[in-house]
């Protein structure tokens, strides 16, 4: 049976449905790529998480670990390290973190930071440094 | 019923909108990090069994937390600890045998770019330590007695220093080798499609659910940015770069990445990354290019098999071997 034939048994109401669900379907298929990125950020202190909060509320705040409290800023959304307790203070100049997936760190003082969300929406899935 | 088609199309496309809400439902994926090796270590994993995922993960944290316990050079109860605190000759465990042999191989391949002989230098100058220094010429040949591409010699279990006080450091190889075994065991428990990323040195183990994992390299002088992503899976990926691990001093920056010829930083490179089969090749390559600098380093990363590699030199030129073209977007 040919596609013309068919399409011409087809009532008009037929068509506006069809219409609509091919819409619905596509739009399904496409609802995952425009998930927003990096939606949070989690602490985590010594294998614990500690805190969690949301990126796009710029908010100061601090965690404890082994040598001291490390502060730390979300502001534009993005989190980073202002203030540590550790010697070399490579966990301040690792900068920001704002896309999904990435990972901030302060190795002797035992915190780590991470953002989760949908990581279709970041430019990468792993950071080779 | 094909009288009046309504029914059919709307079959299609539920059919289509089941597979699709299908998909998702299939497989979860579990991230979960630990600080292993004085470092921040990332495994992603994808499966259907969420608990065994986890399980998996665990058993992968604790294999890489026992073996950073046998080859740290900072534990004094350590393997290498212990092997280079030995005069003679100092049976080691089947690992370590392992992981030194391929150390071994490496220098040779490198010509002694890269050295398993460097832990006097590297306390010397203490990079990344409380109190850095830059020390002078008679303590850096002091550091350097017995290194080299001789330096050990292996015989089944047993080895033997070419120079008693020859202190061993697995710096530019171990974490590779620990995140290859990680992987296996999340390989043997049927995991097909991982990542473990060790700060920044990563193994993949099959795709990211049927795509390519899309790694970004970071930019050497820009610490919020990317200068290429590579888009890969099955692979091992280990980045060096002068920007890791730095004091400056009257302006000129001395990084952990010692040339073991001179027992100075090496300054031909600004980063060098490797792609290859497994982590422990990768990260050991990674340092000998870097050392070697870009020309000779490129050459050695052309002239092995199934290793590929990027390089920015010195002056801020980028390289590529020429079989990566196909996974490789410059930024």
């Amino acid at each position: 049976m040919a596609l013309g034939e068919l399409l011409q048994r087809l009532t008009r109401f037929d068509r506006y449905l069809i219409l609509c669900l091919s819409l619905l379907v596509g739009v399904s298929f496409l609802l995952p790529f425009g998930r927003q990125a990096g939606a949070r950020l989690i602490v985590e202190a010594d294998n614990r998480t500690v805190f969690s909060a949301p990126l796009d509320t710029p908010r100061q705040f601090a965690v404890e670990g082994p040598l001291g409290m490390t502060r730390m800023e979300v502001r534009n959304g993005a989190v980073r390290v202002l203030h540590s307790p550790c010697p070399q203070k490579i966990c301040i100049g690792l900068g920001e973190a704002r896309r999904a997936g990435d990972l901030l760190a302060c190795v002797p003082n035992r915190i780590v930071v991470r953002i989760e969300g949908d990581v279709e929406g970041a430019a990468y899935d792993l950071l080779s440094r | 019923m094909f009288n009046r088609p309504l029914i059919p199309i709307l079959l299609i496309l539920l059919v289509a909108l089941l597979f699709w809400l299908r998909q998702p439902a299939g497989e979860s994926m579990v991230s979960r990090t630990a600080l292993v090796m004085g470092t921040l270590v990332e495994i992603k994993a994808y499966g259907e069994d969420r608990a065994q995922l986890e399980e998996t993960i665990d058993t992968a944290f604790n294999e890489m937390v026992r073996l950073e316990q046998l080859f740290s050079s900072h534990l004094p109860e350590s393997e290498i600890s212990r092997l280079s605190a030995a005069t003679g000759s100092f049976a080691v465990s089947r690992e370590t045998a392992v992981l030194l042999e391929l150390g071994i191989e490496m220098a040779r391949l490198s010509d002694g770019a890269f050295d398993l002989g460097l832990g006097r230098l590297k306390d010397l100058w203490d990079i990344g330590g409380e109190n850095p220094q830059i020390p002078g010429e008679q303590s850096l040949r002091r550091a350097l007695h017995g290194a080299g591409p001789a330096a050990l010699q292996l015989e089944g279990l047993q080895v033997r220093k070419q120079a008693p006080d020859l202190h061993i450091d697995l710096g530019g190889i171990a974490k590779g080798y620990i995140i290859d075994r990680a992987a296996e065991l999340l390989l043997q428990a049927g995991v097909s499609s991982a990542a473990v990323n060790a700060g920044g040195d990563i193994r993949l183990l099959g795709d990211r659910q049927g795509q390519d994992w899309r790694i970004g390299i970071q930019h050497p002088r820009e610490s919020d940015a990317t200068m290429a992503t590579l888009n890969l899976r099955n692979r091992a990926v280990v980045t060096s770069g002068d920007y890791e691990r730095f004091f400056v001093r009257d302006g000129i920056r001395y990084h952990h990445l010692f040339d073991p010829q001179n027992g100075r930083p090496a300054r031909g490179c600004q980063s060098v990354t490797v792609v290859a089969a497994d982590a422990a090749s990768a990260d050991a390559l990674a340092t000998a290019a870097f050392v070697l600098g870009p020309r000779a380093g490129l050459d050695l990363l052309e002239q092995l098999p199934d290793v590929e590699g990027l390089l920015v030199t010195a002056d801020g030129r980028r390289l590529a071997t020429a079989g990566i073209e196909s996974a490789l977007e410059w930024h």
